[in-house]
Order: structure tokens, then sequence, then C-alpha cells
């Protein structure tokens, strides 16, 4: 109580000083007048009365100045006062605040904005209950698409009953759903789930209710849970959604809740529903075949169990039935079950890429503090003169050091407020390229914890920078009054530290190229990768007719789908300026994920070698001249493959290779094979190859080329399909006559991703152009940054040397001598930095190898053209303050001593 | 003259507090009077010591000060006890025994064992 009370009256007498001040001469005065008075009484002389008063005050200005600190907040006077001083300096050399704050502003707002970023897709919790408890498992074996298999329902069923660490395993299915809205059809991507899902991965709802336990089996109404995004994007969040009836797949289908906002893996999900909305899913195809892997599987450790425990269990399952269903796990695959923390598989993709992004920030972040400090300490230098003065009239060394703490302090928050605008616009940049990795991206947030790691780097800067300025030692003042100190010098040891921080920022930039260099040449020929199309005046698009379901259950829809595509393909043809037109599924460079074993009739793999597996795609005869995918061996397909027709497949090169190395393919059979058929429309029959065509990046621009069996469109189930058109000029153009001539034929069918396949390719290669540009130009940055370090150090340098330099002159040498002189300092700089630089480099460049591609991690032009370069930025800076020494006139230098 | 002692931090309130008890209303230079004449002139209170205790004494709330005229009429600051600082000086006092009996008891010759 007191203590409060204290304090309140301490926070009021900090308003009320000057009042009090008064108050308090007035009442020493009178102390004093008293003490004099008795002091006369006792029979001194007045004068002599009034000396030993004060001799016995101790001093009036001391005493009120010990009232004042227990009156007031001292601390916040003192501080208030050093701002003001620290602002008024700065304000006097504004050239120096200028730099310094904006070097300060771009560090401090990269970083910002990439822990921003860092923060909400790596670091930040997840919005489940205790997140931190749930594992993914991922199924995974060898080969292109062996990398997350998922499960099938038997598989799930098995850990389930085997895996005790695992206190509940949530079911997800990835589906997607064609959606009846206002405007015409769209293919929605949902989740398919277990009713146990959201009570196993701890989400709540924003509106109405989570599916249960009830809603699981194939009796029940089918019902979705709008996923936050979902919610927003196709119902702007409207509130009165719950219990609203929507058309899925035809079906009428019950909004129960609203999801809270939570990240989805494998994928985005708009929705999720019970499994009763797919038929395919309640089959026993589905629940009884154990190769059919279409369920991911996220669990919830049990209260007390460790990763590792559930490690071992489900390593110890999956033994079991591995042994148990031989068939089901071909031994040459080398099929494996990981358990990860979920948080870190919603992470993976984006980590490597973000914290280069943050590596290289902190390195831009470094530079920049560098280069303030070498301001500072060279500022520092020139004001040993001012210090001095100041610390003779009486302010203590702490109060020196306070002093240059508050200057810092103003610039590193001015840096920081402007870093932070800085970053705003930033965070929307990053957000965009975070989106492309990570399904957490909408978590990125500029809040209290990165505006607080702001401070904290803001500070820390400052602080370092104060305590890098030595301060002239107590008791050494007087002595430098007498030595006449405005002879402006610094120690030998500080122009080390100097030395020592351009050092760095070289080597640092050089890191920083080196990295820029490595990931521009990996867009480079990222571009430069053939797609196995033809990238000009091609454009695709895709027009699923039917749904999977329909495929599936209704095989009398095919025939009526394939008039309809024939027709539109006719009238597409019809477009001027239109050359071919391909039907085919699915779209070339786009992957359908579609992949199922294949055997070639006479030829078995090796003992322990995986089956090869082969990408399921259909194409009509125009097809690939339409894609200009080339028929390396044998012919296209023709009309005359038709249903009923005898069934021929056209291979790719990868699979060619595969199983006909070195052989003519033309006339071999082949068929696809493996338990998975059962569950397939897609019959292994032999087929006959009647051509080669060459490989097309599928994958990716960056993937192997997979194996691909080509089948007629004619012969098989019109799975997916879309157009492949191929015009004279400006295909773009044709993209609205084309969605028309859709939209008439079958109005009610969602048409997708009609894109060029330039535009397909430039989709692939953005995320690293984004990438490159920018580590590029924070290497840039750095550059900018350490040549104005380098340059300010030496002409610094020549002016603490002025006087020497001139000395020499008048000794004899020559001006060409005195720039050499100076170069050959700044050389030595350059080289230390360039040799740690590039050792730096080699080091980063091995972390960064999987951002890489095409390009060696040492590529040899990428470092010799980085040290070329930054070398002759390096001589170039070190040029000016050489050329301004040979400049000195001796005569004007001697006279001014 | 005696060794001259230092004030002890926390017994010049509690002197302070007293001195008012004892005397009633006073102005700092009675306090300081009274208090170096009751130490014998042992202790010697400079401005820079009493006026921020005072002050304290003040914030805390167990002193209320008001500028009044002297005994031989001059101006002065007067320091009177409340009834806050009253208690306080009970607490205080009370303590200060107990810690000096305590003290005492520490430093007292050593008894040998019967």
């Amino acid at each position: 109580m007191r203590h409060i009370r204290a304090a309140l009256a301490r926070i009021a007498g900090f308003f009320t000083g000057r009042r009090a001040d008064d108050d308090l001469r007035d009442e020493l005065q009178s102390h004093l007048d008293m003490e004099t008075a008795e002091n006369i009484r006792r029979g001194m002389d007045p004068d002599e009365a009034r000396r030993q008063a004060l001799l016995a005050s101790g001093g009036l200005t001391q005493a009120a100045e010990a009232v004042r600190d227990r009156r007031g907040l001292p601390w916040i006077e003192n501080a208030a006062a050093d701002i003001r001083y620290a602002l008024r300096a700065l304000r006097h050399s504004p050239a120096f605040t200028t730099i310094v704050v904006i070097t300060l502003a771009l560090g401090i707002g990269a970083n910002t904005a990439i822990f921003s970023v860092v923060r909400g897709v790596l670091l930040k919790p997840l919005p489940h209950r205790d997140g931190d408890r749930l594992v993914y498992l991922r199924h995974s074996m060898d080969g292109p698409g062996g990398a997350n298999l998922a499960f099938s329902v038997p598989e799930v069923r098995d850990f389930r009953n085997g895996a005790p660490s695992l206190a509940g395993i949530a079911e997800f299915s990835q589906w997607t759903l064609r959606y009846q809205g206002d405007d015409g059809a769209v293919r929605i991507d949902v989740g398919l789930v277990t009713g146990n899902y959201f009570e196993v991965m701890g989400l709540a709802p924003v509106l109405g209710r989570l599916t249960e336990p009830r809603d699981d089996g194939p009796g029940v109404p089918p019902v979705m849970v709008l996923t936050h995004e979902g919610w927003m994007k196709r119902f702007g969040g409207d509130s009165s959604i719950v219990g609203r009836q929507v058309r899925l797949d035809g079906k009428s289908v019950t909004v129960i809740g609203v999801l809270q906002p939570a990240p989805f893996f494998p994928g985005r999900a708009e929705a999720l529903l019970n499994m009763v909305v797919s038929e395919h899913h309640t089959s026993s195809f589905m629940v009884e075949g154990r190769t059919h892997r279409m369920t991911e599987m996220i669990a919830r450790l049990a209260p007390g169990a460790s990763v590792e425990q559930a490690r071992t269990e489900v390593a110890a399952v999956y033994a079991r039935i591995q042994s148990a269903f031989r068939e089901a796990y071909d031994p040459g695959s080398r099929f494996r079950v990981a358990v990860i923390p979920f948080k870190t598989v919603l992470g993976e993709r984006a980590r490597l890429t973000l914290w280069l992004l943050m590596g290289a920030a902190a390195f831009v972040m470094i530079i920049s503090a560098a280069n303030v400090a070498n301001l500072t300490l060279m500022r520092g230098v020139r004001r040993q003169h001012e210090l001095v003065v100041r610390a003779a009239l009486g302010a203590g060394v702490a109060r020196l050091r306070r002093l240059l703490l508050a200057e810092n302090l103003v610039l590193a928050i001015i840096g920081a407020i402007l870093g932070v605008i800085i970053a705003v616009g930033g965070v929307r940049l990053l957000t965009s390229l975070a989106e492309r990795y990570s399904p957490r991206a909408n978590e990125i947030r500029l809040d209290g914890v990165v505006f607080g790691f702001t401070f904290a780097v803001s500070v820390t800067v400052a602080l370092l920078l104060s305590f890098l300025a030595s301060l002239p030692r107590e008791g050494s003042f007087a002595s430098r009054i007498l030595a006449g100190a405005h002879r402006i010098s610094g120690s030998l040891r500080k122009h080390r530290l100097q030395r020592g921080l351009v050092v760095v920022q070289i080597a640092v930039s050089v890191v920083l190229l080196a990295g820029a260099g490595l990931l521009t040449r990996t867009m480079i020929r990222l571009a430069d990768v053939d797609t196995g199309l033809r990238t000009e005046e091609v454009l695709t698009m895709q027009v699923p007719l039917l749904t999977p379901a329909e495929i599936l259950y209704n095989p009398a829809s095919d025939a009526s789908a394939k008039e309809r595509y024939d027709r539109m393909r006719d009238e597409m043809a019809a477009l001027p300026g239109v050359v071919d037109v391909g039907i085919g599924s699915p779209m070339p460079l786009q992957s359908s994920g579609v992949r199922f074993e294949v055997k070639a009739e006479g030829r078995a793999p090796a003992a322990g070698e995986a089956m090869p597996r082969a990408e399921f795609r259909t194409a009509n005869p125009d097809f690939f001249r339409a894609a200009g995918i080339p028929i390396l061996q044998g012919r296209p397909f023709s009309t005359t493959d038709q249903r009923g027709s005898g069934r021929v497949v056209i291979i790719n090169q990868t699979l060619a290779d595969r199983y006909y190395p070195g052989e003519d393919p033309l006339g071999q059979r082949i068929a696809w094979t493996g338990d998975i058929l059962r569950f397939t429309p897609i019959s292994d029959d032999w087929r006959t190859i009647v051509g080669v065509a060459g490989n097309t990046q599928d994958g990716g621009l960056d993937a192997e080329p997979r194996p691909v069996m080509f089948m007629p469109f004619a012969q098989e189930l019109a799975i997916g399909g879309g157009f492949v058109i191929r015009a004279d000029s400006n295909v773009a153009a044709l993209a609205t006559a084309a969605t028309r001539i859709v939209r008439r034929i079958a109005p009610a069918v969602p048409i997708e991703n009609v894109l060029t396949v330039a535009q397909i390719k430039d989709q692939s290669v953005s995320p690293r152009r984004l990438n490159a540009a920018l580590v590029s130009s924070f290497g840039i940055l750095a550059v900018i940054i350490a040549a104005v370090g380098i340059a300010g150090v030496l002409a610094f340098s020549v002016s603490a040397r002025t006087n020497e330099i001139g000395i020499r002159m008048s000794l004899g040498a020559d001006s060409g001598r005195v720039q050499r002189m100076i170069l050959r300092e700044g050389g030595v700089l350059l080289a230390i930095g360039l040799v740690l630089g590039v050792a730096g480099a080699f080091f980063a460049a091995r972390v960064i190898r999987g951002l890489l591609f095409g390009v060696e991690p040492h590529d040899p032009t990428t470092f010799i053209g980085v040290t070329v370069m930054m070398a002759a930025i390096g001589i170039a800076a070190c040029w000016i303050p050489a050329l301004r020494a040979a400049r000195i006139d001796p005569a004007i230098t001697m006279r001014a001593q | 003259m005696a060794e001259k002692l230092d004030v002890k931090q926390g017994t010049l309130a509690l002197m302070i507090l007293r001195t008012l008890e004892v005397l009633g209303p006073l102005h700092g230079y009675g306090v300081a009077r009274r208090i170096e004449e009751t130490s014998k002139n042992c202790l010697t209170l400079n401005y820079g010591t009493l006026y921020p205790a005072l002050l304290k004494l003040e914030q805390e709330g167990f002193v209320i000060a008001e500028w009044r005229q002297s005994e031989n009429n001059r101006r002065a600051k007067y320091y009177a006890l409340t009834a806050a600082g009253r208690r306080q000086l009970a607490r205080e006092a009370r303590d200060w025994h107990r810690t000096a009996d305590l003290i005492a008891a520490f430093l007292a010759p050593r008894r040998e064992a019967p």
C-alpha cells in the first residue's frame, strides 16, 4: 500500500517538478537561515555563522538534486533528456542519420517480413488442440510417385488395432466433387473423413456441428462441414449457411457446420464430408481392398506416449502385415511407413526455402549492422574531442555511454519503424510465395510476436553499437585535454575492429551473391528444360464431363460423354486459326497420379527389383500432333483403334528404356497388372505396342521423366478428359471461343486449367524465380552496403592519415605511390574477405543443395563469376578514397599543423 | 567529540518519526537539531540526507507538511505525524527492539557450558 502510494506520489512529482523546486528552495533556505541565526546567537559573527551553516548543509545544490531524484522519476527524466539530446545530435549530421536509418530499415524490414513467414508457416503452434501430439503416417516406396502412397482402409484398421500409442487415428481421403453453384459447376477439393476425425485432430466448429461417429457408415445422410477457407470462398462467410442443402455430384448434401481455420495436408480442402457421399468410399473395393490406397492417416499420440514409441509400434505392425499379405507389398519397391509430427509435415516443403531466405535476411542484417557500426566508430572518433569535453564538464563514463545508447536506440527505432513499413509490403509478396509451399500460408501475420522479434533485433543492434565504441577511460580525460585533443586519431584497436567489419561485410556479400547466382542459374536451367511438348501456340483445357462416381457406377454415361467430347472437338477444330485439336486425359504437363504396375510379355523384373509402374493416360489420334509430342517409333493412334478392335498402346521413351533397352518395342505386348486393378474399370488384357512417344515433364520441370502408357481415348472410359488445341498464331485468344463451345454443349460442367503450355511452364518456374529474385536482391543490397562500407573505412583512414601522407609526399612520394598505398590497404581487406566468403559460400551451397536444379552446388562458373564481380566492385570502391589521397597537397597539410 | 557515525539506512526514518512524536509538528531544521542532540552529536545530518528522507515519509503518507510561522516569526515548513505515521512508528520501534535484542544476544560474551 505505502509503496503504491509512494509510487503515485513520485509519478505526480514527475509532472509537478517545477513548482516543487521553488518550494524546496524556500525550505532549504529557511533551514539555512535558522541555522545561521542559531550560530549568531551562539556568538559567531554573521559571515562566519553563515559559512558554518553552509558547511553543515553539505551543499544546497547537492541536497536539491538528492530530493529531486527522490521526488520524480529520475530514470525517465534522464532518458528523456538523453533522447532529446540524441535527436538534436542526429539532426546535426543528417547524412549519417539518413544512411544509418536506411541501412537499418532495409535489414530490419527484410528480417521482419521473413520472420513473420517463418513463424506463421513453421514455428507457430498448430491451431489444433495439443497440435504437437498429432503425427502423420507416411506410406512410401521407391520410384516416381512413390513418395506418398497413402493407406488402404484395411491397413488403417491394422494400425488402429496394433498400435496402442496412437490414441486415435483420423482418416482423411482426398476427393473432388462437382459443386453446382449459381454460376455453373466447379470441381471442389474436399476431404472425406471418418466420424472421429475432428475429435482426433482437436478442431472445433465456428458454426454448427462437426461430423461424429454416428455419421459413419453407408446408411446415413451425407453431411458437409465447410472449412473456413471454403466457407469464405464459396459462401462469402455467410453465417446462415448451416442447414442449407447444396448439390454435390448431383446429390443433395446438408451443410452442418463451419470449421475453425486449419491447415490440411496433403492438399487443400474446401469441405469435409462423411464417406457416404461417395459410393466408392463405402464400396467393398475401398473397405476391403488392401492395395486400394486413398486414405491419409493422422493420429493423436496417447497420453504419455512418445513419437519414438509410436514409430516402434507402427514398424512392428507394418512388418507383421507385410509378411501376412506378401502380394500387396512388392519387395523390390521397398514399402515403408514413417511417423512424422504433423507440424513437421505441414512445413516440409517450405522449410528449406524459408530458412534460406531467413539466412539471407540475417546476412543482410549483419552487413547493415556492420556498416552502421563502422559509421558509428568513425563518428565516435571524430566526436572524441566533444566527448572529452563533456567528460571534463562532469559527465561520467556511464552517462556518456547512456548518451551513445540513446542515440543508437533512436536510430534503431526509427529504422525499425521504417523496416516494419517495408515488411508490410514484403509480407504480401512472401505470402504468395509461401502459398505454393505451405498449407499454413494464411497463418502468416505481422503480430505481437513478430513485432517483439523486430524490437529485440533493433535493441540488440543498438546495444551492440553502443558498446562497440570505446569511450575515453575515466582519469584519462585530463591528459587528453592537456594534449589538446582535437587531433583526430583512432587507436589501433579501433582500426582493427573497423577492418574486421569490412572483411565480414565482403565475406557475407560473397556468400549471398553465390547463393543468388546458384538460384538464378537454377531458374534459368529450369526455364530451359524441354517439356517434351511444343511450347508455342498450344492451349490446354480440362473438361471433366463425368465425375469419378458416374464413370464407376454408370458405365452407360461413357458413350454419351465421348459423343459430346467429339462434338466439342469438331467445333473447336472449325475455329479460325486452329491447326489441330487433340482429346486426352489428363492434360500434358499435369500429373493424374493414376499409376499402376506394368508387366511385359516374356519379361519379368529381376528378383528384388521394383515392379515398373506407369502413369495411365489416354489420347485420341490427333493428341500427339496437337501437343507436339514426337512419336519416336511406330505410329500414333488411328481412328481404327476403336472399342472392340485390338487393344493398342503407345509407351513413352522412359517405359521403353525400362522394358526394352536397345530393342524394338513395336509389336511387343504389355499389360497393366496388380491387385488394385480389381477396384478399377481398367482391364489387365495384353495390349500391343504400336508406338513410342517422347518423354514429357508431367511431374514438374525438375522431376525425372516417369514411365507413361497411353491408351486410345476411344478404348477406355472417359476419365477426366480435356482438349489440346494448337493454332497457327495467338492461341491464347482462342480460350474464350473454346470455352463458349464447351458451355453450349455441356452447360453444367466444370472447365479447368485453361492454360497455354507456356503458361503452365511459367507456373512451374515462377516460385523459383521469386526465390532467385529475393536472394539476388538481398545479394545486391549486401554488395552495395559492403561497397559503401569499404569505401567509407578507407576514406576515413585517408583523412586520419592526411598528415602522414602529407609528410610522405613532401619527402618525395608521388601521387601514384600514395594511391597504390591506399589501394593496397583496401586490397588486403578485399582479399581476406573474398577468401572467407568463398569458403563460406562452399558451405552454404551444400546446405541449399535441395533447392538447386541442373547446377552443381560448387558450380565453378558461379563461384568464379561472383568472386570476380565482388573483387571488381571492391576495387572500384577503394579507388575513390585512393584518388582523394593522391590529391592531398603536402603544403596545405603541413601548414594546417 | 565522539567518533561520527553514519546514519544507518532505514534508521533515519524511525528517528524522524520518533522526533515528531515526542516534539509534535516540527520543521526540518528542528528535526535535524533534535536528532543531532539526541545522538550527543555522534550524527550530523546534511540536507541531502534529511530532506529526501522527509520527502519519502511524506510520499508514503506517514507525515504531512505545511508552511507555518515559526516561534521566532519565520516561515518554515512544518512536518507533523499522521495516524498512519504513528502506526508505522509503533511497528518499526517494535521491530527495532526485537532486532536489537537479537543482535545483543548474539554478541553477548559466550557462557561456558555447565
